[in-house]
């Protein structure tokens, strides 16, 4: 049995091609950027060199590109940086908004805000992807400090309509701040058109270094460090860069770029064909947001009257990597919040299944999955493992 | 041990015992799944130096899984261990008894939960760091459960509640050897648990301090908790107590002083809030009667038949013999025995456990329902 892989969702392997980018980079000596003599210097030219080639990818400019230390680092420098900047202008209980999907890194930003006196709101989305817009509408009359959307939903794949609501945001002046983590490499991020004040990016998702994120912050979105001991990412992000890591992070989103169009149809491709497969050979299994515009990566399913914390072991055992749910320290299974906010206290009743696919996975790799989990799932039924 | 290769799981808690269990099975060539269960959340648990989940445990568990090269899962039980061994133990001490979350937890939750969620593993057998001995059956009988080699370690007693049917399906590594080998081998690992202490206490309640969990657990001024009087065996008022749940059959602590003699606690009566004490003399009882019985031996013992019974944790077992079985216990139905020692025995404990052996072998047993007093007994004994 050769195990497959099919987790990109959390982590996805280095490419080659960033591997042999940043190479030169993480060997030898590479000076501090901030130093002054040859090698400093050159430290700093490859530095913005793979700032200015970031930004181009995205259709932004060069100083709207902040490195940091990876997606959540990203996220809590937008949120916890726009809280001190309210601060800083002595707001008393300022608005935060957030939809009902976002990653913890987001929801728990947001609380820990709403412990140090922010007021933080929370935007419902449906199963078919559609967003609670008049909630929202209502929301924005009320100048909240920052919205916080996710561009793709980690667990679901779930697209939310984030050009429609970065022009809502923008008519009514309310800053937002998109988490695009699962969303670069999958789907086409239009920042030219839509006018995003604030977006975060993940190198390792796609299949970039691990602790590397990207930051944009555009002109008029006024956020305070969370660290302080350095004036280096434009006064945001203090700490001696991570050459390589930059140089890693632009290459990888331009070969992700490169061959999105392809990637999004051959993984969509996959991902239907394990959906129909695993349809066949599982009875009442369902599709989590079967029917909303969803990513080409994660196909999220349920399948009903399973203990939702045995599923993952068992797959893993017969060679299926995936995950379920969100894992706990511990790495026991608890009932999913995205799930719970998509179905209500129901989702607790099925065992969801996360399968995403990325660079490395093969039409072999999905009919590994297709033809192992029903087994599995069979197994577990005819034993009675009731949930 | 088998010859064939297995697909095994192990109960892992981080600690010695189950960490060098898998390791022994690794050894043997089977292919071992370790598992921990995570029972309760110690995050709610006051003055637990622990954070959520009884992380440390499992960390262990898995940095010992890693180091065998197996893997490893964490199944959520909090619901079951809650409903059947914390509200078990709380309402135990509510009734004036004594509980034993332990063997709760063998008969109800642990071993059932492992035997589920090993099938839905694809497992073959299912493995524990006990130390007990499985003899394997005779053709047409089941297998039995001996007591360990090592036996200041010996857990038979723990294990009488076990559903029967998954006796064929149990594997204790541990059963042949003693501790100190156990120790020797954990180092010989270089497992990480190798120099763990020993847990003693009852892993829910924090620092061993019941009374505290049970003031958390229990409405406020349950009358378990509430001052009653201490009394003795003619009813004359002795002195005033704290809560009757401070108290167990047999303790001494607690009563105050002032009397002619040492007095020990003989009985609790819930309903009067009332401890009755008495002279050691009185603590000695010459029979148990036994309820919510479990049997993993084919044939329970008979009326007259001679077995050895051990009445706690740690205890000598005792000579007795069946008087009686069909004894209507508190549920109405003939689920209980009675029992005779062959010399009187010191604090019979309602809620412990009576484990019934025919010399090593477990035969099963139940829990205490109460002392039989010398008045009920007639005399001889047969033997």
């Amino acid at each position: 049995m050769k195990p497959v892989y099919l987790d990109h969702a959390a982590a996805s392997p280095l490419r080659p091609e960033v591997r042999e980018a940043m190479a030169p980079f993480r060997d030898g000596l590479v000076g501090n950027p901030s130093s002054v003599h040859r090698w400093g210097r050159s430290a700093r030219a490859t530095l913005e060199e793979a700032r200015d080639r970031t930004a181009a990818l995205l259709g932004v400019g060069g100083r709207e590109i902040r490195f940091v230390r990876g997606g959540t680092e990203s996220v809590n420098l937008a949120i916890l940086g726009r809280f001190g900047g309210s601060q800083a202008e002595g707001k008393g209980e300022p608005l935060f908004v957030r939809s009902s999907l976002e990653h913890s890194a987001v929801r728990e930003s947001m609380d820990e805000l709403s412990s140090r006196g922010a007021r933080v709101e929370t935007v419902s989305v449906a199963p078919s992807g559609e967003i609670d817009m008049p909630g929202l509408e209502a929301l924005l009359r009320e100048k909240p400090e920052l919205v916080s959307f996710q561009w793709v939903n980690q667990e679901t794949g779930i697209v939310l309509p984030i050009p429609e609501i970065a022009e809502r945001c923008r008519a009514a002046g309310v800053l937002l701040h998109v988490d695009a983590v699962q969303a670069a490499g999958r789907v086409p991020l239009d920042l030219t058109e839509n006018p995003i004040p604030l977006l975060s990016l993940s190198a390792h998702k796609l299949g970039g270094p691990r602790g590397m994120g990207v930051l944009l912050v555009r002109s008029g979105a006024e956020i305070r460090p969370i660290l302080f001991g350095g004036g280096q990412e434009g006064e945001i992000r203090p700490g001696t860069e991570d050459i390589a890591g930059a140089v890693g992070t632009a290459r990888a989103l331009e070969v992700a770029l490169w061959e999105l169009e392809e990637e999004v149809d051959r993984l969509s491709e996959l991902r239907d064909l394990l959906a129909t497969r695993l349809k066949e050979g599982i009875e009442r299994l369902r599709v989590h947001a079967e029917h909303a515009p969803r990513a080409p990566h994660i196909l999220n399913v349920g399948i009903p009257e399973l203990p939702r914390d045995l599923l993952p072991g068992a797959l893993d055992l017969e060679g299926v990597a995936i995950s379920a749910g969100s894992a706990c320290r511990s790495g026991s299974t608890a009932v999913s919040p995205v799930l719970e906010a998509l179905y209500g206290p129901s989702a607790g009743s099925v065992a969801p299944i996360r399968f995403s696919f990325g660079w490395t996975t093969t039409r072999e790799d999905v009919e590994f999955a297709a033809e192992t989990t029903p087994r599995v799932v069979e197994r577990m039924r005819t034993l009675g493992v009731g949930g | 041990m088998d010859r064939e290769r297995q697909r095994i799981l192990v109960a892992m808690s981080g600690g010695v015992d189950s960490s060098v269990a898998a390791a022994l099975l690794v050894e043997a060539g089977h292919e071992v799944v370790g598992v921990t269960m995570k029972t309760f959340c110690y995050q709610e648990t006051p003055g637990a130096s622990r954070s959520c989940c009884g992380l440390d445990g499992i960390m262990d568990a898995k940095r010992v899984a890693d180091r065998l090269e197996i893997p490893h899962y964490v199944f959520d039980v909090e619901e079951e261990f809650t409903r059947d061994v914390i509200d078990d133990f709380v309402s135990e001490y509510a009734r004036g008894r004594t509980p034993n979350p332990c063997v709760r937890c063998n008969s109800n939750t642990k071993f059932r939960d492992l035997l589920k969620r090993g099938r839905a593993l694809g497992c073959d057998a299912i493995a524990t760091g006990h130390y007990v001995r499985m003899r394997a059956a005779e053709p047409g009988e089941k297998p039995s459960l001996l007591r360990g080699v090592d036996r200041q370690k010996d857990q038979a007693y723990f294990l009488w509640g076990l559903p029967p049917e998954l006796l064929p399906l149990l594997r204790f590594p541990l059963g042949h050897l003693l501790k100190p080998e156990v120790r020797e081998r954990a180092r010989g690992l270089e497992l990480e648990t190798a120099e763990k202490p020993e847990s003693q206490d009852i892993c829910f309640v924090p620092m061993g301090n019941y009374r505290e969990f049970l003031e958390q657990s229990l409405p406020t001024r349950h009358p378990a908790l509430e001052p009653g009087r201490i009394v003795d065996r003619a009813g004359e008022v002795l002195g005033e107590h704290e809560g009757y749940a401070g108290f167990t059959v047999g303790q001494r602590r607690g009563l105050g002083g002032g009397f002619p003699e040492p007095m020990f606690v003989l009985e609790i009566h819930p309903e009067r809030r009332e401890v009755v004490v008495g002279p050691h003399r009185e603590l000695f009882s010459p029979g148990v009667r036994v309820e919510e019985l479990n049997w993993l031996a084919d044939e329970p013992p008979l009326p007259q038949e001679s077995v050895q019974v051990q009445i706690r944790h740690g205890a000598e077992p005792v000579e007795a013999w069946v008087e009686e079985t069909a004894v209507t216990g508190t549920t109405g139905l003939d689920t209980g025995l009675e029992l005779r020692f062959h010399s009187p025995q010191r604090a019979v404990t309602p809620g412990q456990s009576a484990a019934v052996f025919a010399g090593e072998r477990l035969l099963g047993g139940g829990r205490i329902a109460r002392a039989l007093a010398a008045a009920e007994v007639p005399e001889p004994s047969p033997s």
